[in-house]
C-alpha cells in the first residue's frame, strides 16, 4: 500500500538535555496519537525519526503509524550538533525506504520532512555539500523549526524556504508545534501533484514564521 | 513405630549430628571455647552467601526475560487481537500480565514456555502492561513493563460533511446518470451507458467539495455513443470546475463534430475494409480533427475561464480526461480514445478474453503526480497522438470502462496489472459480486436504469485502506 512518508530530525544535543527533549518527547506522543485520529493519516502516514548529536541515529525506521511504539530518545551532557551527518543519514535512509512507482510497483506519496534544532551544525561543510542532495530527494516539503534563541536560523533557510521558529523550549510550545506539524502531515498527501508549493496550516501562536 | 519410639529416634539422630560437628572442628582444630562463635559466623556467612546467588540467579532470569525484547504489536479496537510469544518456563513460573483485564485481553498459555495475549481490544488508549513471573524460590515475584496501543477503527472515524452549496463552483457531492438507448422494433436491444461519480472520503471528511466529472451522450442523429471522465487535482483549488468544462467540452465538440460527417465514416469503412497504411492514416488524420482538437477546446475553454479571473490560473483547475467515441457498424465496433493522466480506460471483453487498455496512465516516482489537460506542454508534445490516442475495430465486447484512479488505484494498484487480462475480469467480478464482507452489493449491468445507477453509485463506497479520492466510472455495455 502506498505511504506518506514523514521524516523528523530532532536535534539530540546537550543543550536539549532535561526538560526540552521531555518536551519534544511529549510533543510526538501528541502529534502520534492525533495523526491516529485521522482516518486517512492513520491509514497511511509511516513516520521515521532521526535524531542527530555527535552521534546520528535512526531511532525509528520508517513504520506505519498504527504499528508504531514510540523509542527512548536519549541525550548526550555535551557534545557536537552533527546536523550534516545527519541529513546524510536522512537521503540513505530515504533511498532504501522510500518506493518510488514501477510498472509492478505503486509508488509512495512524496515524502515529508521536519527537522527541529536548538543550535547549528558543527559539521558545517557537510552540511551544506548535504543541502543540494536533499533537495534532490523530492520531499513534498521541508519543514525547519529553530527552538529557543540560540538557534540559528541562517543554515536552515538554505535547506528551505519554510524555516519556523520557537521563543521558549518549554512544553507549551514543542506541544503546539507537534500539533501543527500533525496538520500539516494530514493534510499533506493532498497538497501534491499540480502545485510544486506544499500548503501549509497557519501556524499557532507559539509558532513564529520567519521571513 | 509410635510416638514415644519417632522422638527417641530424631534425638538419636541429632546428638549423632553433634558428635559429628564437633568431630568436624576437632579435626580442623577449632578449640572447644571458639566452637560457638565459629559456628555462628560461618553460618551467618553462608546464608548471606546463599541468599547473594539466589537473588543473582533471580536477577539473570530476568535480564533473559528482558532480552527477550518482548512487545506486543499495537492492535485496533474491536477486532480480535492475538499475540504468540515464548517465556522460559524451565526458569519462570506463575506468569501473569497485570492490567491486562483492563483492556480486553487476557494471557494464556497455549503450549509448553508458549503464551498468547488475545481478546478483544475495548478502548483506544496506550496501556503499560505488568509481565509479573516468580524465578527463584524465596524471591519475590519479578515484573516487566510491556506497552501495547490500540487504535481506533478508520473506520469509525471518517466523517460526511456536506459540501457547503455556497462554495465557489458547487457541484453535488455524487451524481449519476443512465442513457438508455432505444433499440428499433424487432431489433436486437442496444448498448447502454451509465455513469457514476462519489466524492471520496477524504473530501468528506473535510467537507470539501467532490473533483471528479464525468459525461454521456448518446447522439441520436448520428448513434455515435460519447463518454468521458476527469479528475480534478486535489491540490488545485477548483479542479472540480476543471474537470466539469473539460467534460462538457468534449461532448460538445464531439458530438458536433460526429454530426454529419460522411467522409469519416467512409473512412472508417474503408480502413475496415482494407487496413492499408494509407486507410489507416486517412482514419487517424481524421480522428485528429476529433479528438486531439476536442481535448485541445477543453484546454482552451478552461484557459479562457483562468483567463476571466485575474486571481486564478489555469493549474487552479487543474484536471485530467479521457474520453472514447463509439459507434456500431454492420461489421462491429468502431471505437476511438483520447486520454491525458492518470485511471483506465479499457475495452474489456469476456468472450474473446481480453482487456485492451485504450493508452498508458501517466504516472511520476510518486503516488499522485501525473499530467493534466491543463499543462499546455502537453499540446506541444510531439508523440501526442501516438501516445494518447486510440482506435480499434472489434466484433463486440462486453464493456468500454473509464474509471478515474480513486477507482483503478484501489482495483488495479500497478500498470503491469492494468494490463493482465485475469485483474480485469477480477474487477469484472468484483463489480459483479460486491464486497458481502463489507455490505457492499455487486451490480448487473441489466437494462433497468435506475437499479443499475443506483447499484453502481453504491458499489462506489467500497472500502480499501489509503483508497479515499473521489470515485468515478462510466460503462458503455
Amino acid at each position: 500500500m502506498r505511504r506518506l512518508p514523514v521524516y523528523i530530525l530532532i536535534d539530540t544535543s546537550g543543550s536539549m538535555r532535561g526538560e526540552p527533549i521531555e518536551s519534544v518527547k511529549v510533543g510526538l506522543e501528541t502529534m502520534i496519537n492525533s495523526l491516529k485520529q485521522e482516518p486517512y493519516a492513520l491509514e497511511t502516514v509511516s513516520l521515521s525519526i532521526i535524531t542527530f548529536d555527535s552521534e546520528v541515529k535512526q531511532v525509528l525506521p520508517l513504520t506505519p503509524i498504527d504499528e508504531l511504539q514510540l523509542p527512548d530518545i536519549y541525550t548526550p551532557e555535551s557534545g557536537p550538533t552533527h546536523t550534516g551527518a545527519a541529513l546524510e543519514l536522512l537521503c540513505r535512509k530515504v533511498d532504501q525506504e522510500v518506493t518510488l512507482t514501477s510498472e509492478g510497483r505503486k509508488g509512495d506519496w512524496m515524502p515529508l520532512l521536519f527537522i527541529m534544532t536548538d543550535g547549528k551544525p558543527s559539521d558545517i561543510q557537510l552540511y551544506n555539500r548535504m543541502i543540494p542532495e536533499v533537495q534532490r530527494r523530492k520531499f513534498a516539503g521541508i519543514i525547519a523549526c529553530a527552538a529557543g534563541m540560540t538557534a540559528r536560523t541562517e543554515p536552515l533557510k538554505l535547506l528551505t524556504d519554510k524555516v519556523y521558529s520557537l521563543d521558549t523550549l518549554d512544553s507549551t510550545s514543542f506541544k503546539s508545534f507537534f500539533k501543527w506539524i500533525s496538520s500539516t502531515i494530514a493534510l499533506g498527501n493532498r497538497s501534491v501533484g499540480a502545485t510544486d508549493e506544499l500548503e501549509l496550516p497557519p501556524p499557532p501562536p507559539e509558532v513564529n514564521v520567519l521571513l | 513405630m509410635n510416638r514415644k519410639q519417632r522422638l527417641a529416634s530424631r534425638r538419636h539422630m541429632e546428638a549423632g549430628f553433634d558428635q559429628l560437628l564437633k568431630r568436624a572442628m576437632d579435626c580442623a582444630g577449632v578449640p572447644a571455647s571458639d566452637r560457638q562463635d565459629f559456628l555462628n559466623w560461618a553460618v551467618c556467612n553462608e546464608w548471606t552467601r546463599f541468599r547473594e546467588e539466589r537473588m543473582n540467579k533471580r536477577i539473570m532470569i530476568e535480564n533473559r526475560v528482558r532480552n527477550l525484547g518482548l512487545r506486543f504489536p499495537n492492535g485496533t479496537v474491536k477486532k480480535e487481537y492475538y499475540y504468540e510469544f515464548a517465556l522460559p518456563t524451565d526458569e519462570i513460573s506463575d506468569v501473569e500480565l497485570v492490567g491486562a483485564e483492563d483492556t480486553g485481553l487476557h494471557l494464556e498459555q497455549v503450549a509448553d514456555g508458549l503464551f498468547a495475549l488475545k481478546g478483544r481490544p475495548m478502548n483506544v488508549t496506550d496501556y503499560k502492561l505488568t509481565l509479573r513471573y516468580r524465578t527463584v524460590a524465596g524471591e519475590p515475584a519479578s515484573e516487566l513493563v510491556v506497552p501495547v496501543a490500540f487504535n481506533p477503527n478508520p473506520r469509525d472515524l471518517w466523517k460526511n460533511i456536506p459540501t457547503n452549496e455556497k462554495v465557489h463552483y458547487y457541484k453535488p457531492d455524487s451524481a449519476k446518470e443512465y442513457v438508455k438507448v432505444a433499440s428499433a422494433e424487432g431489433k436486437a436491444p442496444r448498448k447502454n451507458m451509465v455513469a457514476v461519480s462519489q466524492r471520496g472520503r477524504s473530501h468528506a471528511q473535510e467537507g470539501k467539495p467532490r473533483d471528479d466529472h464525468f459525461g454521456l451522450c448518446h447522439c441520436d442523429e448520428s448513434d455515435w455513443y460519447i463518454l468521458t471522465v476527469a479528475d480534478g487535482a486535489g491540490s488545485a483549488r477548483y479542479s472540480r470546475k476543471g474537470s466539469e468544462i473539460a467534460c462538457e467540452t468534449v461532448v460538445d465538440y464531439c458530438r458536433g463534430q460526429l454530426r454529419d460527417n460522411p467522409e469519416f465514416e467512409e473512412a472508417i469503412r474503408a480502413y475496415q475494409a482494407d487496413s492499408s497504411e494509407e486507410n489507416r492514416t486517412d482514419v487517424t488524420r481524421r480522428l485528429i480533427h476529433i479528438l486531439y482538437n476536442g481535448a485541445l477546446k477543453a484546454h482552451e475553454a478552461i484557459r479562457d475561464v483562468a483567463d476571466a479571473n485575474e486571481e486564478v490560473k489555469m493549474r487552479d483547475f487543474a484536471t485530467t480526461l479521457m474520453f472514447a467515441i463509439c459507434k456500431r457498424y454492420d461489421f462491429g465496433w468502431f471505437i476511438a480514445s483520447f486520454w491525458v493522466g492518470d485511471g483506465a480506460m479499457c475495452l474489456y471483453d469476456a468472450e474473446t478474453g481480453t482487456a485492451k487498455l485504450l493508452g498508458t496512465p501517466d504516472e511520476g516516482e510518486f503516488s499522485g503526480q501525473t499530467r493534466f489537460l491543463t499543462m499546455r506542454e502537453i499540446f506541444h508534445d510531439p508523440d501526442i497522438v501516438a501516445r494518447r490516442m486510440r482506435m480499434t475495430i472489434v466484433p463486440d465486447f462486453t464493456a468500454l470502462f473509464l474509471m478515474t484512479d480513486g477507482v483503478s488505484d484501489p482495483m488495479f494498484e500497478t500498470d503491469l496489472n492494468l494490463r493482465d487480462y485475469s485483474k480485469w475480469e477480477e474487477f469484472a467480478g468484483k463489480l459483479r459480486d460486491g464486497f458481502s464482507d463489507d455490505g457492499i452489493s455487486g451490480v448487473t449491468l441489466s437494462d433497468d436504469s435506475e437499479a443499475v445507477a443506483d447499484g453502481l453509485l453504491g458499489w462506489l463506497d467500497f472500502w480499501s485502506p489509503g483508497n479515499h479520492d473521489d470515485r468515478t466510472i462510466a460503462i458503455l455495455y
